[in-house]
C-alpha cells in the first residue's frame, strides 16, 4: 500500500526537477490554507447567522404567512427538474444513491436551520423529484409529456407564487424560477433570429443580425435596466411589475446568445440535405422544421444547458432594478448591524450554493455533450 | 416561400415576373414593418416624456454636472494644449461620462494584459506533468466559473479589500507594495526633472534595441542587439537617468505616491482579472489539446524536453488558434467594467446612472452608453483581427 503510494507520489508529483520544486512550493502552502479554513469552518465560524436567515436567502422578503405558496414551488421545480433528469440521466445505482443523499443532506440541513417541518418539506419535494425523474425514464408515455410538462409547470410556477405580488418574490427562489422562465422564452426566439440571419431575404437577415451583433456587444446589465425604464414609457396606463419587465430584458439579451448557438447548429448540417430537401418539393418551411432544425438543435443542447448558468450567474444583476436575489438577500442579512462581523460565513454559503448549482448545470452541460457525441458516431 | 424555383428555368416569364415582384414587395414589408415598428417607439416615448414635460435633446451633456467621483480624469484645454485632469463638480456631463468610460478603460485594459498573461500560465497548468498543480488548476478554473461574476467582485470588495489593515498601519511588503483599506499604492516610474535630451535619446535607443532583440532571427543578431541595448542604458544612466522608481511612502496619514489603485479599482481589477483568467486558461488549453499529438511525440522523439516544446513548438502555434476566442473574451470583459455599480466603482454606466439621476435623462444616456459599449466591442474585434491576419497571414507566405 505505501509503497503504491510513493510509487504514484513519485510518478505523479517528483517526476522531474521541476516538478519536484513546484511541488515543494505547493504542498506546504495547500496544507496550511487548507488548515486554515478548515479551523475556521469548524471551529471559529458562527454558522447560526446561515440558519437564522435562511428564510429571507431563499424567498427574500416573500411574507411568512404564503410560504406555503413558496414550498408548492419548491415541490414543483423538484418534480420538473427530475423529469429533466428523466430525460437525459439514467437512474442507475450511483446516481440514484448521489441525488438520494444529495436531498437528504438538504433536507437535514434544512429541519437543523429552521424546524422539523421544514425538513419535511424537503425530503418530500427530493421524494417527488427522484419519483419524477424515475417515472419519466421509464414510462415512454411521460417521456412524451415532460416538455409541455415543463411549460405547465412554469405556468403553475407563476400563477401560485404571484398572488402576493410580483415584487415579493426574491431570494433563490426568485432567481431559479428567472433562469428557468428566462432559458424557455429564449430558445423560441432564439432560432426565429437564427434562421432569420441565415435567411434568403436580405432586408431580415440584415435586421437580425444587426440585432444580434448589437447585443453581443453591450453589457447585460445595460439592456435589463434600459428595457426596465422603457416599458413604462410605452405603455403608460398599465403597471407592468419590475419582475416581469426585467426577464423579458433577460431574454432579449440572451436570444442573441441563443441564435448564435442555433446557427453554429444549422451550420452542421451537411447542405447536400437541404438541397435533397429541396428537390423533393418541400417548401423553405418544411425543410426547416422537418429536416434542419431537429438535427441543428441536437448538437446546440449542450450550449443550450450550459447557457442557462450564464442566465444563472446573471441573474444577480437584478439588483439594478431593485429586486431581491439571492446575492441581494445575503447582502440584506449583512446590512443588519447584529451581522456585521458574519461577512464571511455569509459570503461562504452564497458561494457553496451558487457553485453546487453551477457546477449541476455544468455537469448535465458536459454528460450531453458526451452522450450526443456516443450517439452520432 | 416563393423565391426558391426563380431559378429555374423554364417557368412561364409572367410566372417570373410575379415571383420577382413578391420577392420585392416581401423585402419592402419587412422594411416598412421595422421601420412602422421604430417609428412607433420613437414617437411612443416622445409622446410619454413630454407628459412629463422632458423633450428629447442632448443639451444637458453640456451644462455642469454638479456629481462627485471619487476618481476619473477628463481631457480638458489648458490655454490651447490639451490635458487630462481629475474630474471635478463643475465640469459638464458630457467630461462626467468621459471619466466613467476612462475608469472603466483602465480598468479593461489592464485586465486585459493580466488576464492573458495569468490565464496562460493556469492554461498551461491544467496540462502539467505535476499532480497538484493540474488539480488545482483545474479547480480554480471550475470555482471561478461556476459563480456569477457579480459576487466575486463584492466579495473582492468587501471580504477582502475592506479588511485590508486601516490607512494607519498599512501593510507594506516587499518594500514596494502598500496595502490598506483605503486602496493600494504600487511601486511606479517617474520622470526625473533635470534628464536631458541626450539621456533620453539613449533611453529610445534602447526601447528600440529591446524590441529588436525580440524580433530578429540568430543567435549573433540578437546578441548585438542586446549588447547594444544594455549600453545604451548605461550610458543613459550615466548622464543622469531620465525615469526614476517612484516608490509609495507609508506615512501616518496613509500612503504617498506610486501607482495609487483606489480600493474599488482594486477590488474591480482583482475580481475581473482572476474571473478572465478563468476563461482564458480554458481557451489555451483547449487550443493546445486540439494540437495533433504527434507533434510532442515528434518533439520528444527529437530529444526536445517538455517545456522546450511548449515554448518553441506549442506556444506558437497556440497563440496562432486562439486570438478569436481571445477577441471575443475581451469583449466580455470590456462589458463586465459595467458590474463597478455594484461596489461603487465610477465606470461608464455607474456615471450615466448618476448623470441620469440627476438630469432624468435616462433615455438620452442609454443611446451614448450603447454606442460607446458598441464602439469598444468593434475597436477590439478590429485590432485583434488586424493582428491575427498579421500573423497568420504571415505565417501561411512562410
Amino acid at each position: 500500500m505505501s509503497t503504491a503510494a510513493l510509487r504514484w507520489a513519485r510518478r505523479n508529483l517528483f517526476a522531474k526537477p521541476f516538478d519536484v520544486a513546484l511541488s515543494l512550493i505547493v504542498i506546504p502552502v495547500l496544507a496550511w490554507v487548507l488548515y486554515v479554513f478548515a479551523v475556521w469552518v469548524l471551529a471559529e465560524a458562527r454558522w447560526e447567522v446561515i440558519g437564522g436567515s435562511l428564510t429571507v436567502l431563499m424567498t427574500g422578503i416573500y411574507p411568512a404567512e404564503q410560504l406555503w405558496r413558496a414550498w408548492v414551488s419548491v415541490a414543483a421545480l423538484c418534480a420538473m427538474f427530475g423529469a429533466g433528469l428523466g430525460l437525459s440521466l439514467h437512474p442507475g445505482r450511483t446516481a440514484l444513491t448521489v441525488v438520494a443523499l444529495a436531498g437528504a443532506t438538504v433536507a437535514a440541513a434544512a429541519a437543523a436551520a429552521v424546524g422539523a417541518g421544514a425538513g419535511t418539506l424537503a425530503a418530500g419535494s427530493a421524494a417527488l423529484g427522484i419519483a419524477a425523474w424515475v417515472g419519466v425514464h421509464r414510462s415512454a408515455r411521460a417521456r412524451r409529456l415532460a416538455l409541455p410538462g415543463l411549460l405547465v409547470g412554469v405556468a403553475a410556477i407563476f400563477a401560485v407564487l404571484s398572488p402576493p405580488g410580483f415584487e415579493l418574490w426574491g431570494g433563490l427562489l426568485l432567481s431559479v424560477v428567472l433562469t428557468i422562465t428566462v432559458s424557455i422564452l429564449t430558445v423560441p426566439f432564439g432560432i426565429l433570429l437564427a434562421l432569420g440571419r441565415q435567411s434568403r431575404i436580405a432586408s431580415l437577415r440584415v435586421i437580425c443580425t444587426a440585432y444580434i451583433e448589437t447585443m453581443r456587444s453591450v453589457p447585460l446589465i445595460l439592456v435589463v435596466y434600459w428595457i426596465w425604464i422603457i416599458v413604462p414609457l410605452l405603455a403608460p396606463d398599465t403597471s407592468i411589475p419590475s419582475l416581469l419587465r426585467g426577464m423579458a430584458g433577460y431574454a432579449l439579451f440572451f436570444a442573441a446568445y441563443v441564435a448564435e448557438y442555433v446557427r453554429s447548429g444549422l451550420q452542421a448540417v451537411p447542405k447536400g440535405q437541404v438541397e435533397a430537401a429541396r428537390s423533393l418539393g418541400m417548401s423553405s418551411w418544411t425543410v426547416n422544421v422537418d429536416i434542419v432544425l431537429p438535427q441543428a438543435l441536437r448538437v446546440v443542447v449542450p450550449s443550450l444547458v450550459g447557457q442557462i448558468l450564464d442566465i444563472f450567474n446573471g441573474a444577480t444583476l437584478v439588483f439594478i432594478i431593485g429586486l431581491t436575489d439571492f446575492l441581494r438577500a445575503g447582502q440584506m442579512i449583512l446590512a443588519d448591524p447584529q451581522n456585521s462581523g458574519r461577512t464571511y460565513e455569509i459570503y461562504v454559503f452564497l458561494f457553496a450554493v451558487y457553485f453546487a448549482i453551477g457546477g449541476a448545470i455544468t455537469f448535465a452541460s458536459r454528460r450531453l455533450e458526451a452522450h450526443l457525441a456516443r450517439g452520432s458516431r | 416561400m416563393t423565391m426558391q424555383i426563380a431559378e429555374t428555368h423554364h417557368i412561364a416569364p409572367t410566372r417570373r415576373r410575379f415571383l420577382l415582384a413578391s420577392r420585392w414587395l416581401l423585402q419592402a414589408a419587412i422594411v416598412a414593418v421595422v421601420a412602422v415598428l421604430a417609428i412607433w417607439l420613437a414617437l411612443a416615448v416622445r409622446e410619454a416624456l413630454a407628459r412629463k414635460g422632458i423633450q428629447f435633446s442632448f443639451d444637458y451633456l453640456s451644462t455642469a454636472a454638479n456629481i462627485s467621483l471619487s476618481e476619473g480624469l477628463v481631457p480638458s484645454l489648458d490655454g490651447v494644449w490639451p490635458v487630462l485632469e481629475p474630474f471635478s463638480p463643475s465640469h459638464s456631463n458630457a467630461q462626467a461620462l468621459v471619466a466613467g468610460l476612462w475608469n472603466s478603460l483602465k480598468v479593461a485594459l489592464s485586465a486585459i494584459v493580466l488576464c492573458t498573461v495569468f490565464g496562460t500560465l493556469v492554461g498551461i497548468g491544467r496540462l502539467s506533468t505535476n499532480w497538484l498543480v493540474r488539480n488545482l488548476s483545474f479547480g480554480l478554473v471550475e470555482c471561478v466559473r461556476n459563480t456569477p461574476l457579480l459576487i466575486q467582485i463584492v466579495f473582492w470588495y468587501f471580504a477582502v479589500v475592506l479588511r485590508f489593515p486601516p490607512a494607519n498601519a498599512a501593510s507594506n511588503w516587499f518594500g514596494g507594495l502598500i496595502a490598506s483599506r483605503s486602496g493600494v499604492f504600487l511601486p511606479g516610474l517617474a520622470i526625473s526633472e533635470d534628464a536631458s535630451l541626450a539621456s533620453w535619446g539613449l533611453l529610445a535607443a534602447a526601447a528600440v534595441s529591446a524590441i529588436a532583440v525580440l524580433i530578429v532571427a540568430g543567435m549573433r543578431r540578437k546578441l548585438t542587439f542586446l549588447a547594444l541595448a544594455i549600453g545604451t542604458v548605461a550610458a543613459a544612466a550615466a548622464l543622469g537617468f531620465p525615469l526614476n522608481f517612484d516608490l509609495p511612502v507609508a506615512t501616518r496619514f496613509g500612503a504617498r505616491g506610486g501607482v495609487a489603485l483606489s480600493p474599488e479599482m482594486t477590488a474591480i481589477l482583482l475580481a475581473i482579472t482572476v474571473n478572465s483568467s478563468a476563461y482564458v486558461a480554458e481557451i489555451v488549453r483547449g487550443a493546445i489539446d486540439s494540437l495533433p499529438k504527434g507533434q510532442w511525440e515528434a518533439a520528444a522523439s527529437l530529444g526536445l524536453s517538455r517545456s522546450d516544446t511548449l515554448r518553441d513548438i506549442i506556444l506558437p502555434q497556440v497563440f496562432r488558434i486562439v486570438l478569436p476566442s481571445l477577441a471575443n473574451r475581451y469583449i466580455s470583459l470590456t462589458k463586465d467594467t459595467s458590474l463597478g455599480i455594484a461596489i461603487g466603482f465610477p465606470d461608464l454606466f455607474n456615471v450615466y446612472g448618476t448623470v441620469s439621476n440627476q438630469t432624468g435623462r435616462n433615455l438620452e444616456g442609454v443611446v451614448i452608453v450603447m454606442l460607446t459599449y458598441l464602439a469598444l466591442s468593434w475597436i477590439i474585434s478590429i485590432c485583434v483581427n488586424t493582428l491575427n491576419t498579421g500573423i497568420n497571414g504571415r505565417g501561411e507566405t512562410r
